[in-house]
């Protein structure tokens, strides 16, 4: 039986499948669409350590956890189209930092919220993808939605390859509307209703420097507008805009004696609350023969404080936050990402630890209460339809 | 400035290569010639059985004992050849390449079934034990050829380099197996002859080639007339004997190892079920058959 027009006759697919493996043909493949559809699962776990005694007034020292599941489906749509959804339950529950105050000594501690947070929350994330001769563009959807919160987001991205395939200029615009409306536990919050907008938009370029090597650059600013003070902080209240800007680049060398990779990134954000930081991410991915991926990595970062933070919040400030997420400390993390392909399937593992210290940052400020020590570990499962 | 066309002609892979592409720069141009002949050696060195340290000599030498760690690329090529392998049922055959030792065209004389029987024992793909990590060839004497589709991914492999080096109207032919390159090759097709299956150096046909790859599989020169019989090169791996098929495929297609294969694949099967084969895989094709008629759609007479 001849085959329709636009159809592919089997025996040309296996043939044509089969010799795109190849790597002459890797660059040549890399703004096709997928060529099979996949489909995948994902089971993460975060949870974050007991706050030290000493550092808490009494009440309950345990922090949240987070279970975590995903879904992912992936799959071609005609000949240069592919559609991707992917769904995230995640199951919150814990305490959190309710305020900071100052005990006898003078030395700050914490008080939790009690155990009292239980939360939900459902996103769905919807992206088409186009691709063309010299790049692809795509449009991604988000929806979530918590008990106390709901975000929209739309996304638009597209990459050009240059005339000779050795250059990728890549841009994205991406706006969020946010809605807030605390309703949870038996935590006073500081608002009833309230929302935020979030605009970004991302320029980069990244560049074949040698067979063996890539390097690129990144060029990010986020504007929020709207209601960017915390609900469920007691000592919290905020501008009602941040402007943020980050730099980033990376580098990535193969290295064909080991069949090992070295991907180097660094990021420097800045904004206008005055918190700064730099991250910086080193990992070495090792190819145990074609099948298994081994990739240990390591992670700092350092952060300066916002303008207004204190540990001992000031109220009669215009602005204030005792939020450890804008002190001043250091973070350093470490794990492994395990990768390993039989047949059709891919599995994926995941352990990566977190510590913050304020003494390990390069910016000086006084060291929160709060600060957060985590795990984190992840398993997936996913499938190729060849 | 305006491109100048440039007109490469060396060997490489055990015939005439010719490399043509037009390009502005000369300084450019100069790389693109080194690179895509270094390209081609590399793949020579790695894959020809004549040397004894390409890969597939060493694959050979550890014939019958343990296994041999194979890098992405000789993968790859391992998995191209298995699918041609199954999708002609068994007739392409990456160990079948021993039989040649029972056939000496230049004897006149034909092999004698023992010989052939005794060779027999070493063919046979499915006996090949192998993953992307390592091949074992479980048998001594046994032995792998990639000679039927090395040239093929060399002339992509080649045209490559063309597209990293920004060439937007390229042209690279391993005597016969082509692949062209660019945007400029649609706007100003490339036009090639097929080699008549027996007038040595004239042409059967001939094709404007704009885009993808184009690739022939004959049976030009190597054959043995017996009593008015002949005998070719191309041998069945299931019984030793050579195919009584079309003398002549070329078959064009995005790439030209896939273009190869297919047209390897139609040289391989009896000519009707051949010709079939052909018409329905869906890739414009041509082909010579024994009464040295034309069938096909990708090129009038000349």
């Amino acid at each position: 039986m001849p085959t329709r027009p636009g159809e592919k006759h089997p025996a040309l697919l296996a043939l044509t499948s089969s010799a795109l493996l190849l790597p002459a043909y890797q660059a040549a493949r890399a703004d096709a669409p997928p060529e099979f559809m996949e489909m995948g699962v994902r089971y993460s776990k975060y949870e974050e350590d007991r706050t030290q005694a000493s550092k808490t007034f009494g009440g309950s020292s345990q922090r949240y956890d987070i279970d975590a599941a995903q879904f992912h489906l992936l799959a071609p749509v005609a000949d240069d189209w592919s559609v991707a959804v992917d769904v995230q339950w995640e199951d919150m529950s814990g305490a959190s930092p309710w305020f900071v105050g100052e005990s006898l000594d003078g030395s700050p501690k914490v008080i939790m919220s009690g155990a009292s947070i239980e939360d939900t929350r459902t996103e769905v994330s919807v992206t088409t993808r186009y691709y063309y001769d010299r790049g692809n563009a795509g449009l991604n959807y988000v929806r979530s939605d918590e008990d106390d919160y709901d975000s929209n987001a739309v996304a638009l991205d597209g990459s050009l390859n240059s005339a000779d395939g050795m250059t990728t200029y890549s841009a994205a615009i991406s706006y969020s509307d946010d809605n807030i409306d605390p309703t949870q536990g038996s935590v006073p919050t500081n608002t009833r209703k309230a929302d935020k907008d979030i605009s970004s938009v991302f320029l980069g370029v990244s560049r074949i420097v040698s067979k063996n090597a890539i390097v690129r650059f990144g060029l990010a600013y986020t504007y929020r507008d709207g209601f960017l003070t915390d609900p469920y902080k007691f000592r919290d209240k905020r501008p009602g805009e941040r402007k943020e800007w980050a730099v980033s680049t990376g580098y990535r060398h193969y290295f064909t004696g080991p069949n090992g990779a070295l991907q180097a990134d660094y990021r420097y954000f800045d904004d206008d609350w005055g918190v700064a930081s730099h991250t910086l991410n080193l990992a070495w991915v090792q190819n145990l023969g074609f099948s298994t991926q081994v990739t240990p990595f390591l992670r700092y970062y350092s952060q300066g404080e916002a303008d207004f933070f204190s540990n001992i919040a000031d109220l009669d400030k215009r602005y204030f936050a005792d939020d450890y997420r804008l002190s001043s400390f250091g973070a350093i993390s470490g794990g492994l990402r395990v990768r390993h392909e039989i047949g059709n399937w891919v599995i994926t593992a995941v352990g990566e630890r977190y510590e913050t210290d304020e003494s390990w940052g390069v910016y000086s400020g006084d060291e929160s209460p709060a600060l957060v020590d985590y795990w984190r570990y992840s398993f997936g499962l996913d499938y190729i339809f060849r | 400035m305006a491109a100048l066309h440039y007109d490469h002609r060396f060997r490489a892979m055990g015939g005439p290569c010719r490399l043509r592409f037009d390009c502005e720069d000369e300084v450019v141009a100069g790389t693109v010639v080194l690179e895509v002949e270094a390209e081609i050696q590399r793949l020579e060195k790695k894959y020809s059985r004549y040397l004894p340290d390409s890969v597939t000599s060493q694959i050979n030498t550890t014939a019958g004992s343990g296994a041999f760690a194979i890098d992405e690329e000789t993968a790859g090529l391992l998995g191209f050849a298995q699918t041609l392998w199954q999708e002609s049922n068994g007739l392409f055959d990456l160990t079948a390449g021993v039989l040649r030792r029972a056939w000496n065209f230049k004897s006149g004389q034909l092999p004698a079934q023992s010989s052939l029987d005794e060779l027999l024992t070493c063919v046979g793909w499915h006996r090949v034990e192998w993953d992307r990590d390592s091949i074992r060839l479980p048998l001594r004497g046994m032995e792998i050829d990639f000679g039927g589709c090395v040239k093929e991914y060399a002339s992509d492999s080649a045209a490559a380099v063309l597209v990293r080096n920004g060439i937007e109207r390229g042209l690279v032919d391993l005597a016969g197996d082509m692949a062209t390159v660019g945007a400029g090759s649609v706007a100003e097709p490339w036009p090639v002859g097929i080699s008549h299956p027996r007038q040595p150096g004239a042409a059967i046909a001939h094709i404007s080639l704009s885009e993808g790859g184009l690739a022939s599989s004959g049976d030009y020169a190597r054959c043995l007339l017996i009593d008015g019989r002949r005998y070719g090169h191309i041998l069945n791996p299931a019984t030793g004997w050579p195919v009584r098929g079309l003398v002549a495929v070329s078959v064009a297609a995005p790439q030209c190892l896939v273009a190869g294969g297919s047209a390897t694949i139609g040289m391989l099967q009896p000519e009707a079920e051949a010709l079939s084969w052909l018409a329905e895989l869906g890739l414009p094709w041509f082909a010579v058959d024994s009464d040295l008629n034309c069938h096909g759609v990708l090129a009038a007479p000349p």
